[in-house]
């Protein structure tokens, strides 16, 4: 039997010595990989920017800016600004690719939502077996590699060997030959369809986020609001509209904002069906900053246009969390 | 009163129409993937028909044999470029998550909000806007055409260390501190007291992470422009522009890279629609 039990206190004393080595060599490491892998390129990026700046050439000694990689301001963001019919080539397509985005991304979300909240509130109202069946069958183009899911869209929208247009045909009575990833006169109400095309595909696939998201918001609804509402004679779509879509208001507005960010920064599937085309009209902005920085090596002029990219997505968020914190409080 | 509700009406109210829409919405969602699978199995001949069929005349497996002889497809060699990118990047970020999780739930330390505000901020911005300065980095250090060059910089994912800071405030104090009376080491703590009570946690993110890796395309791109280390989603599309309008090949490719891992997906997705649906996450 020792004398005496250790006082506490020599007891934790000694463990801070043995906690502030455990947090040494943790923490340390981490706020040097952070200032390596995300701050410095954050910083790198911002910089790269100001100048007109290509791999190939070496540039000054610092980071390879200045010298053949000259400094040029604000000319990136001023170049942006130029929306006259003569401006340059990748000027203008930077405001296609702009619109293209809004477009795209103004699409998505309301079609998205205005699919998945109805469904799931149908796979809630099944029976409880069946449930994950459904739930399974429509979240698992989720899992697959989008690229993957590309190929397959590809593949129904081919204007020959696809599914769309032999279901059309058949529908029709004669051969249907549209063109609807490649034709760069279709259009609907001045929306090209080919961007409508990549947004079937892109909407097949992420709905399954929002589904699941949705379904246990549903299911976090007391059953005694919708039992309330039964026993008064309420409807399916008086339900719907009067208990549903009220309380569900937080994670509608949460699942827009997600959504919204994410179809901003939409690459995969537009890349593999129709790299931008036809004529630009699927262009979206991530496809602009690949093609500048990784295929043109004008790698300024992609920095400047991610920078812009950012500030837009986080301006959207920005918007969309403060309306998200005051709906909150209904 | 006496009477009683049954179970079943007290689960809430139920379309009677439902399954009538539900069904053919399944199976109409569940085209693409047949169209493929049906692809695959179709002649070469018969995929030039037109107007296509939809159900193979002549069902053939030539067109997996195709693939699966072509030398220039070495398709196991970017299964395992594949899996090594994600088991890595799990192993590594499921250790880095749990471990900054822990600290931050649980230790104090001069900088330690800031810190940890700082990675949470990071999470705001997307990953596109470094990829120009990450692939300078890269080519600085020699790591393009390298697997690390998709392992090295995703070391640290700040939505994990969020999510096990989550988990880690409801670990009791308690038992952190009883396993310090009995003299583990503060790494012995997080090894043997910690690690085990995140276990769900472990597992969410080890899939999400796992599948988001698998999936990966933009950075992989970028990064693997050699051949021999490519990974499944990038040999996907090189294969297909390679083979133009040999649809048949195409999907038959498809297939062997998109449906086995899909299965395995599918066969554990509760985890994933765990992880989800607890954040609200996104690819």
């Amino acid at each position: 039997m020792s004398p005496s039990p250790p006082q506490p206190r020599g007891l934790f004393s000694g463990r801070d010595r043995s906690i502030k080595i455990f947090l040494a060599v943790t923490v340390v490491p981490l706020v040097l990989y952070m200032a390596f892998w995300t701050l410095f390129p954050l910083i790198w990026g911002f910089a790269l920017a100001f100048f007109e700046y290509s791999p190939r050439r070496a540039g000054g000694p610092i980071l390879g800016l200045g010298g053949a990689n000259p400094y040029v301001g604000l000319a990136h963001f001023q170049a942006m600004l130029n929306f006259s019919s003569d401006a340059p080539k990748h000027v203008r397509q930077f405001h296609t690719a702009l619109k293209v985005t809004i477009i795209f991304a103004m699409l998505v979300v309301p079609l998205n939502l205005s699919i998945t909240l109805p469904l799931a509130v149908l796979i809630e109202s099944i029976h409880q077996r069946l449930k994950p069946l459904f739930r399974t069958t429509f979240f698992l183009p989720v899992l697959a590699p989008a690229v993957g899911v590309a190929i397959m869209w590809g593949f129904i929208f081919h204007p020959q060997r696809g599914l769309l247009n032999a279901i059309l045909g058949k529908l029709a009575g004669h051969l249907v030959a549209i063109n609807w990833l490649g034709d760069p006169k279709l259009t609907v109400f001045g929306i090209p369809v080919a961007l409508f095309a990549v947004i079937v595909a892109y909407i097949w696939q992420d709905m399954g986020y929002n589904l699941v998201i949705f379904i246990a918001a549903l299911q976090s609804i007391p059953p005694n609001l919708k039992e309330a509402a039964r026993i008064d004679g309420a409807n399916a779509w008086q339900m719907f509209w009067k208990i549903t879509i009220p309380l569900l208001m937080p994670t509608i507005l949460l699942a827009s904002v997600l959504t919204m960010i994410s179809a901003f920064q939409v690459f995969d599937i537009i890349q593999v069906m129709t790299d931008g085309g036809p004529r630009g009209q699927t262009q979206v902005l991530l496809l602009h900053i690949y093609n500048y920085a990784f295929r043109y090596q004008k790698m300024g002029w992609a920095a400047a246009v991610a920078l812009v990219f950012f500030v837009l997505v986080l301006v959207i968020s920005i918007i969309q969390s403060r309306f998200l914190r005051t709906q909150w409080e209904y | 009163m006496t009477a009683t509700v049954h179970p079943q009406a007290r689960r809430g109210f139920r379309f009677r129409y439902a399954y009538l829409l539900l069904i053919p919405l399944a199976l109409i969602d569940l085209i693409p993937f047949v169209w493929m699978i049906l692809g695959a199995f179709k002649t070469g001949a018969e995929i030039r028909h037109i107007p296509p069929t939809f159900f193979p005349h002549t069902f053939t497996l030539d067109n997996f044999r195709t693939v699966l002889n072509d030398p220039q497809l070495p398709l196991a060699l970017f299964y395992r470029n594949s899996a090594i990118i994600a088991f890595a990047n799990v192993a590594q970020v499921l250790f880095t998550s749990s471990l900054f999780g822990y600290i931050f739930a649980k230790y104090q330390f001069r900088g330690s909000r800031v810190l940890f505000w700082f990675i949470l901020g990071t999470m705001i911005i997307p990953s596109q806007i470094t990829m120009i300065p990450g692939y300078l980095i890269l080519a600085r250090l020699g790591l393009i055409n390298n697997l690390l060059g998709l392992i090295i910089p995703s070391a640290i994912d700040a939505f994990g260390i969020f999510l096990f800071r989550q988990f880690a405030y409801s670990i009791p104090n308690e038992l952190i501190d009883a396993a310090r009376v009995d003299g583990a080491s503060e790494f012995q703590i997080y090894w043997k007291i910690v690690l085990p009570q995140l276990k769900p946690a472990l597992a969410t993110l080890g899939l999400l992470t796992f599948m988001f890796n698998w999936n990966a395309y933009l950075w992989p791109l970028i990064v693997l422009t050699e051949q021999r280390v490519r990974t499944l989603p990038i040999i996907l599309t090189w294969y297909s522009t390679r083979m133009g309008n040999k649809y048949n090949l195409t999907m038959a490719a498809a297939v062997l890279v998109v449906m086995p891992v899909l299965i395995a997906f599918a066969a554990v997705q509760r985890w994933i629609v765990e992880g989800i649906t607890l954040t609200g996450m996104k690819g």
